[in-house]
């Protein structure tokens, strides 16, 4: 390959690093913010809803160039940044009063809208040719410049709403995990849906003005994912989401300089081989999880710490009021059924405890199921609350304490 | 936190000429019946009978349409079905059950979980799910999911608990020991319940109270569990004779846990 073909290095970058600076900030910005805000998007199974907003937003920026070139709209006014802020929010708007609401089915309605989006954005950039750069740029993000203007909203962006979903951070897991039972514990629901979905109305169009549609649609979902597959929780789900939306965004770039790609493509393969990387890593901690488990007597065995009990010809162990028999990796389930040893003849049970204590499942004796009931083992006797005593229902083996 | 105590036989819901539907429409004819401490009131009838617009009104998540309702002053535990919680989301137990703590704007106080401390460690103790509270949702078995769902919702210390199915898709012994938890939490926390689900024969064993509603006779009867089971209604629904142990819990006035 001739020497002036050669692909450019990481030193090249590093050197040229006052260009790329705002883009790259840019860049690791909307990643964290769309990672973080899309955690919630998934939770709500509302993928469609940043992919919608992200298209308004597109067309916004469209309509904007339109209006200059063809209409003589005033710069100051009319510009791409308010345009795809103006339609995005019109998009939101409409969604929030569809029928169910935008975190409700409205599955066809935010359909509708991206349609409109997509279809509208390409139309309107055969309209200003001069400009079809610009059009590339806002579909599958080629951007590799960002305006001091865009990077000081989006950093202002980033921070207001960094506060925001930080101070609610309880109040907006609730709300996207179990809606009605955040209602029923009298939980602001119609303000924290209307902030989320106006957060992530403001998050969006501001960084599919700067960044473009593919990659604003990346962040949001392959970051998400995941998140929810490594952290124990959503609000962790949410930190590691930002993380890895924010390092996509970075490398994604480097990897757009180094091999010639579009910005938008690479960052989005970036964050999907990230999803890759963290299943295969989800999977190794499971497997680990696992053998601990294991080690550590999950499969009961003698000294395990469960009860073991005599049962026909062999022995369980009591857990959670079954009978546990190990039976090689796995367990399986026995119940103690009828006689030898009682008949249900409701024979008074020697007293293993004071006269006046009730059996219950907080009273602190193992609970042994028995046929279609429960009974409690006390002293190595089956204790049947009935009345005022207890009934006698034979004999448990304990052989290990 | 120091709630204000619950007096024996306070009045925890009540329910006067209250009318649900959908859009306006009634479903079902005026409901009248209230639950009392200690009460323990199953909500049962068909499938599609209004059962759960029902609960969901009580709960204040569907508007009603007429009457008058009227909620305890320390409000309501709600227990959803197991099915409701997504298993794609991570979760652990303590997440769960700290979320049910929650109050109003309460997510916006950085120090309320440090104030109900001591009342979600209560929850978790009354339903043995102390030792769970790291394990995540997906790993529980069907008894221990519903354990800290229970545990949730006495997190926010309630005087109602109101259960929806809360026994589906459990094995008898796991059935009973949920009614058994009920049944010493009822005595234990002097709470009311309010529970719908489709095992009859242990609804009635372990109820005070019923209310049948059936939207296609356009009936609702509410009483003991005895009256209720000797209704018009309840023999067209259900036929005769009632089941054995229908009879027995209705002979013995219900409520042996």
């Amino acid at each position: 390959m001739p020497e002036a073909e050669a692909l450019p290095t990481v030193q090249q970058f590093l050197d040229s690093w006052e260009l790329f600076r705002d883009p790259v900030l840019a860049a690791a910005l909307a990643g964290g913010l769309l990672g973080w805000l899309g955690v919630y998007v998934l939770v709500r199974r509302m993928v469609f809803l940043s992919a919608a907003l992200a298209q308004a937003a597109g067309l916004g920026v469209a309509a904007a160039w339109y209006a200059q070139i063809h209409l003589g709209a005033p710069a100051g006014l009319i510009n791409p940044t308010t345009g795809a802020v103006i339609s995005t929010t019109l998009a939101a708007a409409g969604l929030l009063s569809a029928r169910g609401g935008a975190l409700g089915r409205s599955d066809g309605v935010l359909g509708w809208v991206y349609l409109l989006g997509a279809a509208g954005t390409l139309a309107l950039g055969t309209r200003i040719v001069q400009e079809v750069q610009d059009i590339q740029s806002i579909l599958f993000g080629t951007a590799v410049a960002v305006s001091p203007e865009d990077l000081h909203l989006l950093m202002w962006l980033a921070g207001v709403l960094g506060v925001i979903h930080l101070v609610g951070l309880r109040g907006f897991v609730q709300v996207a995990v179990d809606e009605d039972g955040a209602r029923v514990r009298g939980l602001p629901t119609r303000w924290l849906s209307l902030a989320l979905v106006g957060s992530l109305a403001a998050a969006v169009s501001l960084a599919t003005r700067v960044l473009g549609a593919l990659p604003v649609f990346a962040f949001t979902v392959l970051p998400p994912m995941a998140g929810l597959r490594l952290a124990p929780h959503v609000a962790g789900a949410a930190a590691v989401s930002a993380l890895l939306g924010a390092v996509a965004g970075v490398l994604g770039y480097l990897v757009a300089f180094l091999y010639r790609l579009p910005v938008g493509a690479s960052q989005a393969l970036v964050a999907g081989g990230g999803l890759i990387l963290a299943h295969i890593l989800a999977w190794g901690l499971d497997r680990l999880h696992h053998w601990q488990a294991h080690r550590h007597g999950h499969i009961h065995s003698p000294g395990c710490g469960h009860l073991a009990v005599r049962h026909g010809d062999h022995v369980d162990y009591l857990h959670d009021g079954h009978l546990d028999h190990a039976h090689g990796d796995r367990h399986e389930v026995h119940t103690l059924q009828g006689p030898p040893d009682h008949g249900h003849d409701h024979r008074p049970a020697e007293p293993g405890h004071p006269p006046q204590h009730r059996h219950g499942p907080l009273c602190g004796h193992p609970q042994v199921a028995h046929d279609d009931h429960v009974d409690y083992l006390v002293a190595g006797r089956l204790h049947h609350p009935h009345g005022d005593h207890c009934d006698d229902h034979g004999a448990l083996d304990v052989v290990e304490g | 936190m120091s709630a204000p105590p619950t007096h024996p036989d306070e009045l925890l819901l009540a329910c006067r000429g209250l009318v649900v539907g959908h859009a306006g429409r009634a479903i079902l004819p005026p409901i009248d019946f209230e639950v009392r401490t200690g009460q323990a009131w199953a909500v049962v009838g068909p499938n599609g009978s209004g059962k759960t617009t029902l609960l969901r009104t009580v709960l204040g998540l569907l508007p009603m349409i007429a009457g008058d309702l009227q909620r305890p002053r320390r409000g309501i535990g709600y227990v959803p079905q197991r099915s409701a919680m997504d298993v794609d989301v991570p979760a652990r137990v303590i997440d769960l059950v700290r979320s049910g703590a929650e109050r109003g704007w309460s997510f916006a106080n950085p120090l309320w979980l440090f104030k109900v401390r001591p009342q979600v460690q209560r929850a978790l103790v009354e339903t043995a799910t102390a030792s769970l509270c790291s394990e995540p949702w997906q790993h529980l078995s069907e008894g221990q999911k519903q354990r800290v769902l229970m545990a949730q919702a006495l997190a926010g210390d309630p005087q109602l608990l109101v259960l929806d199915e809360p026994t589906s898709a459990m094995d008898l012994h796991a059935e009973l020991s949920v009614f058994q938890l009920l049944g010493e939490l009822r005595r234990v926390r002097s709470l009311g319940v309010l529970m719908v689900g489709h095992n009859l024969a242990l609804l009635a064993r372990h109820a005070t109270h019923a209310l049948l509603v059936d939207k296609d006779q356009g009936a609702v009867v509410a009483g003991t569990v005895a009256e209720v089971v000797a209704s018009p209604a309840w023999a067209v629904r259900y036929g005769l004779p009632v089941a054995p142990a229908l009879g027995r819990a209705a002979l013995g006035g219900g409520a042996d846990a």
